[in-house]
């Protein structure tokens, strides 16, 4: 299930909310340009279930049969949630599973999924974005247009080796550093 | 609307936002921030806890309880449409 919260990033075509009326609105209206098959829920305007569950901007809960959690994925990591449903399956749907805690923020995956989002509150939600973290929106832009070739690092559910961390932030900043050059050159 | 084990805790929320700042106009540093020291503190319901219940509506209309789901497992996920 979805609960359908606060606007993140507000803009003109998304204001923030004022009603529960225009939460409702804004629900039928992510449940068909998304065609979700899953239910949607909405709600209230003081984010009264959001605020009692953490209140972050993306999480989720496994909830087990009983109604007790059995893993919370702070910042929302589809193939993290996945495996936490395999496991809760495997141990007939009752208990925590894998600890029961992912407080990892993934950016690469929510730099590659975030545009969608973004993109309704345009250009507000972009520039507020950028104000606020400067290059996350820009990256965030960036990182869907490149989500072919980032899925197989934004579908790992594990993350990469530090090693390869490493060597993957060093090319990163050599390719950044060349265009500059090429820039001062030209 | 609404939510019964979810409006009495609510009520005892230690720094819960009012309704105009949790319903900000714009995005700011200080939203980040609250998320990366909400994720510090690892706040939320703890696994192993019962999930607090409530009931919200549907777009379409109808609402859903939350204890009502018992018996099977549910997947809860929180988000924004921006």
């Amino acid at each position: 299930m979805d609960v359908l919260v606060r606007q993140a990033h507000p803009g003109p075509g998304a204001p923030a909310y004022h009603s529960v009326e225009e939460k409702l609105a804004s629900a039928r209206a992510y449940q068909r340009d998304e065609a979700t098959p899953w239910t949607v829920l909405v709600d209230d305007l003081a984010g009264t279930v959001h605020q009692v569950y953490g209140g972050l901007s993306d999480p989720t809960y496994l909830i087990d049969a009983d109604g007790r959690v059995a893993h919370y994925t702070m910042w929302t990591h589809v193939p993290t949630v996945h495996q936490a449903i395999e496991a809760l399956v495997e141990q007939g749907g009752r208990g925590v599973v894998r600890g029961g805690l992912d407080r990892l923020p993934h950016m690469l995956p929510w730099m590659t999924a975030g545009w969608r989002g973004l993109q309704r509150g345009l250009p507000q939600s972009f520039t507020d974005l950028e104000t606020a973290a400067p290059g996350t929106a820009s990256a965030t832009w960036l990182g869907y247009q490149l989500r072919p070739l980032l899925a197989p690092l934004t579908l790992r559910a594990t993350p990469l080796p530090v090693p390869a961390r490493i060597a993957l932030l060093a090319g990163v900043a050599a390719a950044v550093a060349l265009g500059a050059r090429r820039r001062k050159r030209d | 609307m609404i939510a019964r084990d979810a409006a009495q805790q609510f009520a005892a929320l230690d720094g819960k936002m009012e309704v105009d700042d949790y319903n900000f106009a714009h995005f700011r540093t200080k939203h980040l921030l609250a998320d990366l020291r909400a994720t510090l503190a690892k706040q939320g319901v703890r696994p192993g806890d019962m999930a607090p219940d409530f009931a919200l509506p549907r777009p379409e209309g109808g609402s859903v309880r939350l204890s009502e789901l018992r018996g099977r497992p549910v997947l809860l996920h929180f988000g924004s449409f921006t």
